[in-house]
C-alpha cells in the first residue's frame, strides 16, 4: 500500500505526545530515525566531524538523522553548533570523519569524487543563504547551470530553466543578471536552480537569512508547495517562524542533537497546509 | 559539460574584464606581431630582390671588399678602392672572362635637372658601358662618349620627374666643377629598392682616384668590379679563376686590410648571402618573440590564478550544483586558451598591418606568411593551454565547503 505523504505525516505527528510537541530521543519511538514506513530519502548515522585548530572543535559529535521521503525538516541551533556541517554532509559536499551518509540508497563514502558530483547534480538541490548565483550569468543561465553539468541538450535546458523561473514567479526576469534582481528575486532564482535536475532532496542553508520577513514568508510558501509535491526538504534556519513551516525541528547544540520537536502539520507556519492537489501557480509577487 | 557551453561561459568572463584581458594578452600580441611583421618584411624583401634576380639569371659576377661588422651581424661593405687598373687588365685575360667593368665612386655635390637641384641624394659612379650588358634599360642605351650619362631609375624619385634619353642633367663635383651631360639611358638595376639614385658616368672621363701599386707605379684604382662571363656555363670555372687570381696575384690582395675579404659573387651567391642574413635575423626575432611569449604565458597564468582565487566561491557553487573537477578544469582551460588565441589572432593582424605599412613604404610586394600565421595560432593555443594548466588544476581542486565559507 502506498501511503500519501499527508497521511504519513499525520501518522508521524500522532506518534508524538499531543500538547507538548517535544520528544526526547530516549522515548520509545525515535523521531530521529522514524520514517513511519516511508522510504528513506537520506540518512546520516552517528556522523562525527572534528576540526583541529589548536584544540579539537567537534562540529558534529555523533549525529544520526533520517529524512523520510517527502518530509520537511528544519535545523535550528546557535551559531557554530554544526548546522551547516550537517547540511553539507547530506549534500555530499563534505564527508564525515566517522559514521555513514546515505543518499537515495547510495553510501557517500563509497562514491568517487565524480560520482558524488553526479549525486549533487541530480539528486540534490542546494539553496544557500547568499543566494549564490554566478554574477555574470543571466537568471535563465544560472538556472540551467546544473543541467549543463549533467548533459541536457541546449534548447531543452533553456526551456526547462524558463519553466522553472516562471514557476517561481520570475517569468519576466529571465535575462536579468543577479545584480539587476532584488534579494527575494535572487533567492527565487536560486530555488529554481536547485530544482533544475528535479532533485529528490532540497537542502537549504538559511534560505531566508538575508531577506525581510515578508519575502521570507513567500519563499517558505514556495518550499511548502514543493514539499507538497514530494520533495524532501532539509532547511537550516535560526528564525523560529521560518522553522515553523517544517514538520519537525531538529535542535543542534555543540554538534549534537539536543531535541527533536514535532509540529502539527495543520498549523505549520500558522497556516493550514496547502492541498497537495493545489499546484504552484507561480504568481507569488516579487519583492 | 560540452565545449560550446564552456566557450560561452569563458567568453563571458573574459569580456567582463576587458581591460584586464587586453593587458593579459599584450605579451602574446607583441610576440606574435613581431614575428609576423618581420616575416612580412623579410618575405617582401626576398621577393623583391630574389624575384628580380631569379627572373634574370645572368653570366655576371661582382667583385667587392667586405668585412665582418663589429656587432657580428651580416656583412659590411668596405669602400676603400683597392682594385687597380693592372688587376682589371689581368682579370680580362682569364679564361671565360668576357669583360671587366670597374666601378669607382664620384663625389657629387649637387645634381640639377629641369631647373631643380638636389644636394647629396644622388651619387655618382664611374664605370664602362660593359657594366650595363645584362641590365634592363627603361629607356635609351649605355653611354658611349664622354658627355653622356646613364641614370638609374631611382633618380626619378629624387626629382619626382620622369627622365628619358636625350634630356640634360647638370652635375657639380665636390671640387666645384660643373658639367652638363646628356642622359643616354635610364637603367633598371635596382635590387629591392636598396641602392641610392645613381648617375653613371664614363670612367675615362671622370675617374681620377689613383694609388701607388705594390710595383711602385701609380694607377687608377676602383672600389669594386663587375665581371662579365662568356656564357652561363663558364660562370663556375671563371669564378674560381677570378677568386684565385685576386687572392694570390692581384694588387688588391696586397692593398686590402688584413681583416678585409675580397668577395667574388655571382648573383646566386648574393642571394645565398642574403638568405644567411635573413636566417640570422629570423633567429634573432625568434628569440625576441620567444621571450615575449614566455612573458605572455606568465601574464596569462598570473591572471588565471587571480581569477581562480577571485572565483573560489563561484567554483564552490558550481561544484554544489554538480560540477565535476574536470568541468571546472575545462572551464578555466578554455578561458586561458581563448586568451592565448585572441592574443595570437590580434598579434597576427597587428603584424600583418605593420608589415603592410612597411612594405608599402619600401615598395616591396606584400607577402602573407601563411606558415608563420598557422604557427602563431598554434603557439597561441599552446600558450593558453600551458599557462592555464596550473590555475585550472588549482581551480578544480577547490574544496566546495571551503569555497562556500569564503565570503
Ligand atoms: N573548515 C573548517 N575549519 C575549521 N573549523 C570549522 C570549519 N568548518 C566548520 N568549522 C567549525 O565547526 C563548527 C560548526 O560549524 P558550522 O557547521 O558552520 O556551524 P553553523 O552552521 O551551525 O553556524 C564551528 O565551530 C566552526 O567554527
Ligand atoms: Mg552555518
Amino acid at each position: 500500500m502506498i501511503t500519501s505523504p499527508l497521511e504519513s505525516l499525520s501518522q508521524l505527528s500522532r506518534t508524538l505526545p499531543t500538547g507538548t510537541p517535544t520528544t526526547d530521543v530516549e522515548d520509545g519511538v525515535d523521531p530521529v530515525t522514524e520514517t513511519s514506513g516511508r522510504p528513506v530519502a537520506a540518512a546520516v548515522d552517528d556522523v562525527r566531524k572534528t576540526y583541529y585548530l589548536g584544540e579539537p572543535v567537534h562540529a558534529l559529535d555523533g549525529v544520526s538523522l533520517t529524512l523520510p521521503a517527502g518530509s520537511f525538516t528544519a535545523v535550528m541551533g546557535p551559531s557554530g553548533s554544526g548546522k551547516s556541517t550537517l547540511l553539507n554532509l547530506f549534500g555530499c559536499l563534505d564527508t564525515p570523519d566517522e559514521g555513514t551518509v546515505e543518499i537515495g540508497g547510495e553510501v557517500a563514502s563509497e562514491l568517487s569524487e565524480a560520482e558524488r558530483a553526479r549525486v549533487r547534480g541530480t539528486r540534490i538541490g542546494f539553496v544557500f543563504q547568499g543566494f549564490d548565483l554566478l554574477p555574470r550569468l543571466t537568471a535563465v543561465e544560472n538556472v540551467a547551470l546544473p543541467m549543463v553539468f549533467h548533459g541536457r541538450q541546449g534548447s531543452d535546458r533553456h526551456d526547462r530553466a524558463r519553466g522553472l523561473l516562471e514557476r517561481v514567479g520570475l517569468g519576466d526576469r529571465l535575462d536579468h543578471v543577479p545584480t539587476e534582481l532584488s534579494g527575494g528575486q535572487r533567492q527565487r532564482v536560486a530555488i529554481a536552480r536547485a530544482l533544475a535536475n528535479d532533485p529528490a532532496i532540497l537542502l537549504a542553508d538559511e534560505p531566508t537569512g538575508n531577506l525581510d520577513t515578508e519575502t521570507g514568508e513567500r519563499i517558505m510558501g514556495l518550499f511548502r508547495d514543493l514539499n507538497g509535491e514530494e520533495t524532501t526538504i532539509l532547511m537550516v534556519t535560526h528564525e523560529r517562524h521560518i522553522a515553523d513551516h517544517a514538520d519537525r525541528i531538529v535542535h543542534l547544540l555543540d554538534g549534537r542533537i539536543e531535541e527533536v520537536e514535532g509540529l502539527d502539520p495543520n498549523e505549520r507556519g500558522g497556516r493550514p497546509r496547502p492541498d497537495p492537489e493545489d499546484r504552484v501557480d507561480g504568481s507569488g509577487g516579487g519583492s | 559539460m560540452n565545449l560550446r557551453e564552456c566557450l560561452r561561459i569563458g567568453w563571458r568572463s573574459i569580456t567582463s574584464h576587458k581591460l584586464r584581458s587586453t593587458l593579459t594578452t599584450l605579451g602574446v600580441i607583441l610576440g606574435v606581431a613581431a614575428v609576423i611583421t618581420f616575416m612580412v618584411l623579410g618575405g617582401g624583401f626576398s621577393q623583391s630582390v630574389v624575384g628580380e634576380i631569379e627572373a634574370e639569371q645572368e653570366p655576371v659576377m661582382t667583385v667587392h671588399t667586405q668585412t665582418d661588422p663589429p656587432d657580428g651581424f651580416g656583412v659590411m661593405l668596405v669602400d676603400t678602392p683597392i682594385y687597380t687598373e693592372s688587376d682589371v687588365e689581368a682579370l680580362e685575360e682569364l679564361e671565360g672572362v668576357e669583360w671587366v667593368a670597374p666601378e669607382g665612386s664620384i663625389g657629387l655635390a649637387q645634381t640639377e635637372y629641369d631647373d631643380e637641384r638636389v644636394t647629396g641624394v644622388v651619387e655618382g659612379q664611374a664605370t664602362t658601358p660593359d657594366r650595363f650588358e645584362h641590365d634592363e634599360f627603361v629607356d635609351g642605351e649605355p653611354f658611349d662618349w664622354a658627355d653622356e650619362a646613364v641614370v638609374s631609375e631611382r633618380v626619378n624619385d629624387a626629382f619626382e620627374g620622369n627622365l628619358s634619353a636625350g634630356e640634360e642633367l647638370t652635375v657639380t663635383f665636390e671640387d666645384g666643377e660643373e658639367r652638363t651631360v646628356t642622359v643616354a639611358g635610364v637603367v633598371d638595376d635596382d635590387l629591392g629598392g636598396q641602392s641610392p639614385p645613381l648617375v653613371y658616368l664614363p670612367v675615362d672621363e671622370h675617374h681620377e682616384t689613383t694609388i701607388e701599386t705594390p710595383d711602385g707605379d701609380r694607377e687608377p684604382v676602383y672600389q669594386s668590379l663587375v665581371v662579365g662571363v662568356e656564357s652561363l656555363g663558364d660562370v663556375d670555372p671563371a669564378q674560381d679563376a677570378v677568386t684565385d687570381y685576386l687572392a694570390e696575384e692581384s694588387d688588391a690582395s696586397e692593398l686590402k686590410e688584413d681583416d678585409d675579404e675580397i668577395a667574388v659573387q655571382t648573383i646566386e651567391d648574393a642571394v645565398e648571402q642574403f638568405d644567411d642574413l635573413v636566417g640570422q635575423l629570423t633567429a634573432f626575432i625568434g628569440a625576441v618573440a620567444a621571450i615575449a611569449l614566455v612573458v605572455g604565458s606568465i601574464g596569462i597564468a598570473n591572471i588565471m590564478i587571480v581569477s581562480v582565487t577571485e572565483r573560489t566561491r563561484e567554483i564552490g557553487i558550481m561544484k554544489a550544483v554538480g560540477a565535476r573537477r574536470r568541468d571546472v578544469m575545462q572551464l578555466f582551460l578554455v578561458e586561458s586558451v581563448i586568451l592565448g588565441l585572441i592574443g595570437a589572432v590580434v598579434g597576427v593582424l597587428v603584424g600583418l598591418g605593420v608589415g603592410y605599412l612597411g612594405v608599402t613604404l619600401l615598395e616591396w610586394p606584400m607577402v602573407y606568411p601563411i606558415d608563420w600565421i598557422v604557427i602563431a595560432i598554434v603557439v597561441g593555443v599552446g600558450v593558453g593551454v600551458g599557462s592555464g594548466l596550473y590555475p585550472a588544476w588549482r581551480g578544480a581542486r577547490v574544496d566546495p565547503i571551503e569555497a562556500l565559507r569564503h565570503e
